[in-house]
């Protein structure tokens, strides 16, 4: 079964190939290289992976589309569906980062500062809005250069989580 | 005097949970207070009682002095322990306490006057001999009287808070451009934190250490030194990572920045735990900072070298008892301690609110953890983000820094972004492990510290996360195939798995 994995900070996924072969055993197939992976899955996410008599402890955490990877101490955050949940979300902006992008609130809190206007060109990178939680404040930047299409946010109201603050097209 | 017999903590968080655990072991019943954000805390949970105090913003339920007196009366608490933040550097409230027959466990109120208004704080080590940062003599009114003073003595200036300390209400201006701007910032975080806006300059140091000096006295006027913290790991000002002894201290430097500290607490009549904060500069000449008239956050390290129970001390001098020293006690190996934040590094450290949805805690020889959280339990986004300190303890520094490391491998935090492997980053990074960091080193080596990726890992886990998938996939479609009305055509089941997604 083929599976697409994308890396945080990737363009394009990878395919992956897998195929159980025995109990808690498979066969993946990466870049061209086979690996035969004893795979036991334990309660709360975690998997205890052996390859080729190398161990590792490995922790997943479902965040949304993505599922962040904690391997010995490193973070991966992965992108990766089937054919079949990659043909329901084309046509949303799953994999990149063109098209409406919408800024929203990555937590509740309160907008103290608008820093652009509707309308206006932005880079990618520049500051669009400035949002306190937890006593400090954040600024937000525009993932793309583009055009301010959509400006909900309001110096002074408070946001819930994932509140469309910005549209940049 | 009499024994204390019940304590109410006006805290929250890891500290209320740390207070209270030393008042079980000592009998002491314990009393909690909380916010409608907090019903759920394990601090709640923790104490013998537990009272209701506000809405979730602290200046409606944790700052609101009438409240936390009439819990304490409803419970029948003799006494109050302020943690630290909040009330525990509040003059009024002790005074309060103090009308209403409570004991503070705390220093009185006369010096928190002396010491808490910051500028009044640095008069009075300058008549009392002490060395200080130079800077301004009060709180400045207008921001045009502010940037002529900054003019005049030059920039790099520090604009700080008077009315309280913990690094907010600060803000560092490298020029004058900056100025107006950096003023209004520090001055609206002043007066969130505080509720007090006034703000004053000092003279920016160059490469200045953060050392400061854990002081100790009783109701007797017995005052000693429990040596010092090395706290240079900063970022906006907010302490990340304490150790013990500084690597940069020698025993003379310490003998002399004791005393320093001891003359400071004596000359404002000191009772209780405290902290003397200097600043060391590339030429090793401290300068009296400010002092914390509380237990500070670090507290740990110090209690690792010293063996000693601080918040035990604390309680047995408010109960009227004399220091069991007479002097500082030599230092006992080396500790380190870290702050575990919910919050990004990698995206400008933005706070990471939300449900924790598994924890596990590092475990061994020689580790302490002092959280308030749990699996399961929301960080609120009221309060400060941090969620726990890991502290260890090991014969040398360079054993310390292993110990922790390998600490830091173990804690699995889930649901919540943290900062965990920008830790190991820190304890990774060369100028820590060589000792010689100044203030400006985590802002300086930002992206180094944000560690580089292992594509043997990456490879890993790219592999592990297809598995994953794989077999949360297949779990799913068993399930589905299962349910009654569930198809296992198709079209059906790819909506549902879609849905259940989400």
């Amino acid at each position: 079964m083929r599976y697409f994995a994308k890396l945080q900070g990737q363009k394009e996924a990878v395919p992956v190939d897998i195929e159980p072969a025995g109990e808690n055993r498979f066969k993946l197939t990466h870049n061209g290289k086979t690996f035969i992976v004893d795979a036991l899955t334990l309660d709360h996410g975690a998997v205890s992976m052996l390859v080729d008599g190398t161990s590792y402890g490995v922790e997943f955490d479902e965040q949304g589309d993505e599922v962040h990877v904690l391997v010995r101490g490193q973070v991966t955050r992965i992108d990766v569906a089937d054919e079949r949940r990659l043909r329901l979300r084309a046509g949303t902006t799953g994999f990149s980062a063109q098209g409406k992008q919408v800024i929203a609130a990555p937590m509740p809190g309160k907008v103290v500062k608008v820093l652009v206007k509707l309308g206006d060109e932005v880079k990618e990178g520049q500051g669009l809005v400035v949002v306190e939680a937890m006593k400090m404040e954040n600024e937000l930047k525009s993932p793309k250069a583009g055009k301010v299409v959509e400006l909900p946010a309001k110096e002074g109201t408070a946001v819930e989580i994932n509140a469309k603050l910005v549209v940049v097209e | 005097m009499a024994k204390i017999r019940k304590i109410l903590v006006a805290n929250r968080g890891e500290i209320a949970v740390r207070v209270m655990r030393t008042c079980k072991e000592l009998g002491i019943a314990t009393v909690a207070v909380y916010s409608e954000a907090d019903r759920s805390a394990l601090h709640v949970r923790t104490a013998d009682q537990a009272f209701l105090v506000g809405p979730p913003p602290s200046r409606e339920s944790y700052l609101v002095q009438e409240r936390i007196l009439e819990a304490a009366r409803k419970a029948g608490a003799d006494a109050i322990h302020p943690g630290y933040g909040f009330l525990s550097e509040n003059a009024s409230f002790v005074r309060a306490c103090e009308k209403a027959g409570i004991t503070f466990i705390g220093p009185p109120a006369s010096a928190m006057d002396a010491m808490g208004e910051k500028t009044r704080a640095r008069q009075n080590m300058i008549k009392a001999g002490v060395p200080v940062v130079p800077g301004t003599a009060e709180p400045i009114a207008t921001v045009e009287e502010a940037r002529a003073y900054a003019e005049k003595i030059g920039v790099p200036v520090m604009l700080k808070a008077a009315g309280g300390g913990g690094g907010k209400g600060m803000r560092k201006v490298e020029r004058l451009e900056d100025f107006e701007s950096a003023w209004r910032a520090a001055k609206s975080e002043a007066m969130n934190a505080f509720g007090n806006d006034a703000v004053y300059i000092e003279k920016y140091l160059e490469k200045p250490h953060h050392v400061e000096i854990q002081v100790f006295a009783d109701q007797y006027g017995n005052t000693i030194h429990l040596n010092e913290r090395e706290c240079s790991a900063q970022r906006r000002h907010q302490k990340v990572v304490e150790e013990t002894p500084s690597p940069i201290l020698t025993a003379e430097m310490r003998a002399k920045m004791g005393e320093v500290a001891v003359k400071a607490a004596k000359a404002v009549g000191y009772v209780g735990a405290g902290t003397v904060e200097f600043l060391v500069d590339v030429h090793r000449n401290f300068y009296f900072l400010e002092m914390n008239t509380r237990l500070q956050v670090e507290h740990p390290v110090t209690e690792w070298v010293t063996g000693l129970d601080l918040v035990a001390w604390q309680i047995k001098v408010a109960e009227g008892e004399k220091l069991p020293y007479t002097e500082a006690p030599t230092p006992n190996g080396h500790s380190i301690e870290v702050r575990i934040y919910a919050e990004d590094p990698a995206r400008n450290f933005m706070p990471s609110p939300g449900r924790i949805s598994y924890l596990r805690v590092p475990g061994g020889p020689y580790l302490r953890d002092d959280s308030g959280v749990f699996p399961g339990y929301t960080v609120p986004n009221f309060y400060d983000p941090m969620i726990s300190k890991l502290s260890v303890w090991a014969p040398t520094r360079r054993e310390a820094i292993e110990r922790a490391r390998r600490a830091l491998g173990e804690y699995v935090v889930k649901g919540i972004t943290t900062n965990v492997r920008y830790l190991k980053g820190i304890l990774s990074h060369p100028e820590f492990i060589a000792g010689d960091y100044d203030t400006s080193f985590l802002t300086r080596e930002h992206e180094t510290l944000q560690g580089k990726e292992d594509p043997q890992l990456t490879e890993a886990a790219l592999l592990a996360s297809v598995v994953y998938a794989y077999q949360r996939d297949q779990k799913r479609a068993k399930t589905l195939t299962q349910t009654p009305s569930g198809g296992g055509k198709g079209g059906i089941s790819a909506w549902r798995l879609s849905s259940r997604r989400r």
